[in-house]
């Protein structure tokens, strides 16, 4: 009888305890995810990090570590399973208008299927992006993008982290390095680059890295990275993204919009593919057509917005649908201009099979670019040859590529001269530099990317549904320790998608926070979040409903 | 088998243009939409017929790509592996006649110890001396950059493809002479004991030509027929020093794949390796049998 | 367990002691001695690695400025052998290491031992359709290569250090189980053998009584050569990049150097030590091994 009242009385005690402590639900265990610390040594530190200090607020913090495959198979095709994320978008040419990044990470129609994998919905974020997307006048643009910035930093739909600085090495005895290019957000490895590289001596062939495999040689197929540092070279586009990051003629020698759905560009003179045959405006036509088609479903997303093609004379227009700021850069300096010769009878002809233009591989690649297609060996090297004939003549005799798996078989190279150009690095930068106090033939350059590095909430899983949430979780985060403790200095702290490498768009006011425990703690006790046991809890009457 | 691993191979490809319908499109390409015992049916009926179906990741046929690897993966297979058995039947019939020397008390420990060694590990250490340090030897690759062989028989007879054969065949030769060397020693120590070597010695021939004459021929089948084993061996051995080295071989190509996601292809360059180590199984096996008579399986 | 296998005399009798002397330790083969005492080290080292370490080895360390204690030299700021270049104690995770390997190594030897030998006695002394079936597998076992297996089982799993394992146990256990059978053939023709089965003892109790006891030094060499094996695939795997991210094992921390390009920066401190602690650990069992072949065939000794 007295053990009953016993537990009676306890029972009592804990209901009342309950009661008078936590107002909410227990939060669960929320996981993080990485990748390995093997092949991503930053996100992996980074993460740890993290984990570290979610941990002080009060939260129950599990690390998953899995495979690239594993995570990319879990966050893209099973949006609902996890909580947050290291994640990473990398830098590239097109990259340099920010459209594609701020609509189609945030924008709530990519939300399902496409790259708001978050599942972000904010209504008046996507009325500004949409807005940004039509408006032409590059003042009036820059403002609805500085809008959109603050929404997103007011938003913290991510915990943003830092904008890597890219890094890659020269051989400064045999390539003069003023005549060395410096692409804003991209780096020194760039088209601009291996045009103008001047050889100080006898070597006069640039011979570069990629750990990874080249996977197609193909003007209508976006394939591997890698891949794509010789389409750029081997194929000419209508424009191309010049070194400041703005579009700027190439192939066409001028253009000019005659109204805001209508743009007219004028072909280049002289211009041969490289089996001599002249390149035409049924060429440019055929090269749109083909994307528009079936055949090319890659490209086909970057012209969607074409109406109609019009040729005359040495001219082609574009017909849009609806008035686009970004045409010129994502599809007018995007889409490969192609032989028609070539590919008319390629495409015909794959019109009556299952495959597509992805799955052609022409035995010897013909385009029109600086550079011609000479050799390649499977996993061993791809040569190509200075196109003379060019408008934009190289410098350099040929363009090696030899593939290295073994980043530190990479650095001997290039200390030997196997190499001259370290194109592919994924080490610490710190240990080039070292190098090149060691050894004074190599220039190393570091430049702030485009790309950045996050973690990504799931807005689909409470509580990273509540702003002021994330918030707390985002400014736990001291930036400046990440900076140090995983870039090891090599990185700039940030708050947008949009690079401060992208001066003109890039709103400097959101990078100004605080942050800390004591700030996160203090927007979570305000938001009604309390902490018991040494246990965070949800705001009063909240349900944790995921519990496992 | 391989359309049980639990990644979907789409995974690869993600990038933020990637619509809905293409990735339907790329489902329905490669067959995966389709239910798992179709896929491996279809596949099964495929490989029957010779087809070793299309790559996820280069969208190229398997069987070319794994053909065109193959002899770059053979050639430092054979070559590290002459150089190991030449060195350890020599060194190893020289153990046997010095046997109980200090020589030989010292070499035993250290030919164990080179098969201790995990091969990336001496691999990496040959790359340092030799490559980095020294720069006797290009780290990487077959051929010097942009240079051009019109077939395997050109480039391999080159002095360019030994320049770089010479590391990658180093580093496996130094991992392989282990065992030609002990299994020389041992059937030696074997044979010199046996009535013939015995009745040599009374005749008052020297030691040495007894040694090279009569124990050794005897004692060099068995080793000879190890080498088959050992081919099959060192092929699957060759996935990590191809890597170091940058080699373009068969055992890269797999790890790629598998890295990848790319079944087809991971399946292929596989199934190339059990064909390689199949064969040579059965090779040994008839060696064996031609070579000593008094061997009959039951 | 660990102890038993590896052959630390307890000084206790019963079941261990007359085990032991079953297999027959070859205690007065020099090398095999010095193999053993490697074993004892590491297996002291395994246990005691609460006690030994520094750190916790994964911990990222931090100075008493925040700044992060990356690259430090064997000595500098009181670590034993450095840091890595993402401030984890070296020292700490070479003791730690010593773990994984010991428990990789001991498992998938004990597996590989007890598979191999179960089908060698099987076979050999049932023979017909049994040893049909047993030697068809082993056949086909002998067909698939290792490594490449290991490394496509690695991509079905989650990574993980039991991978190895698992994977020895399911191809390994061939070369054991031929040789077994090929002993257990011979020996079934001995005439106490004959003498059991005349005296009415069952299948069973021959095979256990009077068969196994004489196969298992046999087992016991193909254990330790496993022990090795064991060790090795799992730094491969690890340097390949399929390894476990979440256990410290040498493999794992050679991976690492390697990522981080630790040659490059001189960084010998933390490429070298767990190559040598790999190298000893496997020696040490072709040193008992090679002890073993000379109780087992002492026509090479003599």
């Amino acid at each position: 009888m007295k053990k009953l009242l016993g537990i009676a009385a306890l029972l009592a005690g804990v209901a009342i305890a309950t009661q008078a402590f936590a107002a909410g639900d227990k939060i669960r265990e929320i996981t993080l995810t990485t990748r390995p610390q093997a092949a991503q040594p930053q996100e992996f530190q980074f993460v740890q990090l993290i984990a570290q200090e979610w941990r002080k607020l009060g939260l129950d913090v599990k690390v998953d570590v899995m495979p690239w495959e594993q995570m990319a198979d879990l966050v893209w095709y099973n949006r609902d399973k996890w909580d947050t994320t290291g994640w990473q978008m990398v830098g590239r040419p097109e990259r340099s208008d920010p459209d594609e990044l701020i609509y189609n990470l945030f924008h709530s129609s990519t939300a399902p299927k496409g790259y708001n994998f978050i599942g972000y919905n904010n209504p008046e974020l996507d009325a500004t992006v949409e807005a940004q997307r039509m408006e032409t006048d590059p003042a009036k643009r820059r403002e609805l993008l500085h809008k959109a910035q603050s929404i997103l930093a007011e938003d913290q739909p991510n915990l943003m982290l830092v904008h890597p600085k890219s890094t890659f090495a020269f051989d400064k005895n045999v390539w003069d390095p003023a005549t060395v290019i410096d692409q804003g957000g991209i780096g020194i490895k760039n088209t601009w680059t291996f045009i103008s590289m001047q050889p100080l001596g006898e070597q006069k062939d640039i011979i570069l890295n990629s750990s990874d495999n080249i996977q197609a040689i193909n003007p209508l197929f976006i394939s591997g990275g890698t891949d794509s540092w010789i389409t750029e070279l081997v194929w000419d586009r209508l424009l191309r993204i010049g070194p400041d990051g703005l579009p700027q003629p190439w192939a066409a020698e001028s253009y000019e919009w005659l109204d805001d759905k209508t743009i007219a560009l004028t072909l280049r003179d002289g211009m041969k593919w490289h089996d001599g045959q002249p390149v035409t405006v049924d060429d440019v036509k055929f090269s749109f057509e083909a994307a528009m088609g079936d055949e090319a479903p890659m490209y086909k997303p970057f012209v969607g917005n074409i109406e109609a093609i019009e040729t005359d004379g040495n001219k082609v227009t574009f017909k849009l649908k609806n008035a686009t700021a970004a045409f010129l850069t994502a599809s007018l300096s995007k889409l490969n201009i192609i032989p028609k010769h070539v590919w008319e009878p390629v495409l015909a002809d794959l019109g009556t099979k299952d495959e597509n233009a992805e799955d052609f591989q022409e035995p010897a690649p013909i385009g029109s670019g600086p550079y011609k297609f000479t050799s390649w060996t499977t996993n061993e090297e791809v040569v190509l040859t200075a196109n003379e004939d060019h408008f934009s003549p190289p410098k350099a005799d040929r363009w090696i590529l030899r593939i290295v798996p073994n980043t530190e078989a990479a650095i001997g190279m290039l200390r030997s001269g196997e190499i001259n150009f370290l194109a592919d690095f994924s080490g610490d930068p710190k240990i080039l530099l070292d190098l090149v106090e060691q050894d004074g033939d190599l220039e190393v350059v570091s430049t702030i990317d485009m790309g950045f590095r996050y973690v990504a909430f799931n807005h689909r899983r409470p509580p990273f549904n509540d702003p002021e949430f994330r918030k707390a979780l985002s400014y736990a985060i001291n930036r400046d320790l990440i900076v140090g403790a995983a870039f090891r200095g090599y990185a700039v702290k940030s708050n947008s998608v949009i690079s401060p490498a992208l001066g003109f768009w890039h709103n400097q006011d959101v990078n100004e926070f605080k942050t800390g425990a004591d700030v996160a703690k203090s927007i979570l006790e305000n938001a009604g979040y309390t902490v018991d046991g040494g246990a965070l809890h949800y705001p009063d009457g909240v349900k944790e409903t995921l519990a496992q | 088998m391989f359309r049980l691993m639990p990644t979907n191979p789409l995974a690869a490809y993600i990038d933020p243009t990637f619509t809905e319908e293409q990735q339907l499109a790329l489902m329905a390409k490669f067959g995966l939409d389709r239910p798992l015992w179709e896929q491996y049916f279809i596949y099964l009926k495929n490989l029957l017929q010779g087809e070793l179906g299309d790559s996820f990741f280069y969208r190229q046929p398997v069987g070319e790509r794994v053909l065109e690897l193959l002899p770059n993966t053979l050639i430092l297979t054979f070559s590290s592996l002459i150089i190991a058995y030449a060195f350890g039947i020599i060194v190893g019939a020289w153990l046997a006649w010095k046997r109980d020397s200090i020589a030989e008390r010292t070499a035993i420990p250290l030919v164990l110890t080179t098969r201790a060694m995990p091969e990336f590990w001496l691999g990496m250490l040959l790359l340092a001396v030799f490559s980095f340090s020294l720069g006797w030897f290009p780290a990487g690759g077959t051929r010097s950059p942009g240079s051009e062989y019109s077939g395997y028989f050109d480039l391999y007879t080159s002095r360019d493809f030994l320049v770089h054969l010479v590391l990658p065949a180093a580093t496996l030769a130094i991992y392989s002479q282990g065992l030609p060397l002990l299994l020389m020693r041992s059937n030696m120590l074997e044979v010199m004991n046996e009535d013939f070597v015995t009745m040599a010695r009374i005749k008052g021939l020297s030691n040495w030509t007894v040694v090279v004459r009569h124990a050794a021929r005897n004692a060099l089948l068995p080793v000879m027929t190890s080498f088959a084993i050992a081919v099959g061996y060192q092929i699957q051995g060759n996935v990590v020093v191809e890597t170091v080295f940058s080699w373009p071989g068969l055992g890269r190509e797999l790890v790629n794949a598998v890295s990848a996601s790319d079944y087809p292809l991971a399946q292929g360059a596989f199934l190339m390796i059990a064909v390689v180590v199949v064969l040579m199984n059965l090779l040994a096996d008839l060696l064996y049998n031609l070579l000593d008579p008094r061997v009959s399986h039951a | 367990m660990h102890s038993d296998i590896a052959g630390e005399t307890r000084a206790e009798p019963g079941f261990v002691g007359r085990f032991l002397a079953r297999i027959h330790l070859p205690l007065d083969d020099p090398f095999a001695v010095v193999g053993l005492i490697i074993y004892a080290i590491f297996i002291a080292m395994a246990i005691f690695a609460d006690q030994l370490a520094t750190h916790d080895p994964l911990e990222i360390l931090f100075t008493s400025d925040y700044q992060l204690a990356a690259d430090r030299r064997p000595g500098q700021d009181g670590f034993i052998l450095g840091t890595t270049s993402l401030g984890r104690d070296i020292y700490s995770q070479l003791i730690y290491g010593s773990r994984s390997a010991l428990l990789i190594g001991i498992t998938a030897a004990f597996m590989v031992a007890v598979i191999g030998t179960v089908v060698g006695l099987l076979a050999g002394y049932f023979r017909g359709w049994i040893d049909i079936v047993l030697m068809r597998a082993a056949d086909i076992a002998f067909g698939i290569p290792f490594l490449p297996f290991v490394i496509v089982l690695s991509a079905f799993l989650e990574p993980s250090i039991w991978n190895v394992v698992f994977a020895m146990a399911m191809i390994l256990w061939r070369d054991t189980g031929r040789v077994i059978r090929s002993q257990v053939l011979t020996l079934r023709t001995r005439a106490y053998i004959d003498a059991a089965r005349v005296a009415g003892s069952s299948d069973l109790k021959i095979v256990f009584r009077h068969i196994a006891p004489n196969i298992l030094p046999l087992s016991f060499l193909y254990g330790t050569i496993a022990i090795g094996w064991a060790i090795l695939t799992e730094a491969a795997i690890s340097f390949l990049g399929f390894g476990d991210p979440e256990t410290i094992s040498w493999g794992y921390m050679l991976q690492d150097a390697y990522a981080s390009q630790a040659l490059s920066t001189g960084g010998y401190y933390w490429f070298v030590p767990p190559g040598i602690c790999i190298v000893l650990v496997v020696v040490a069992g072709f040193f008992i091994s090679r002890g073993y072949e000379e109780i087992l065939f002492p026509k090479l000794k003599e």
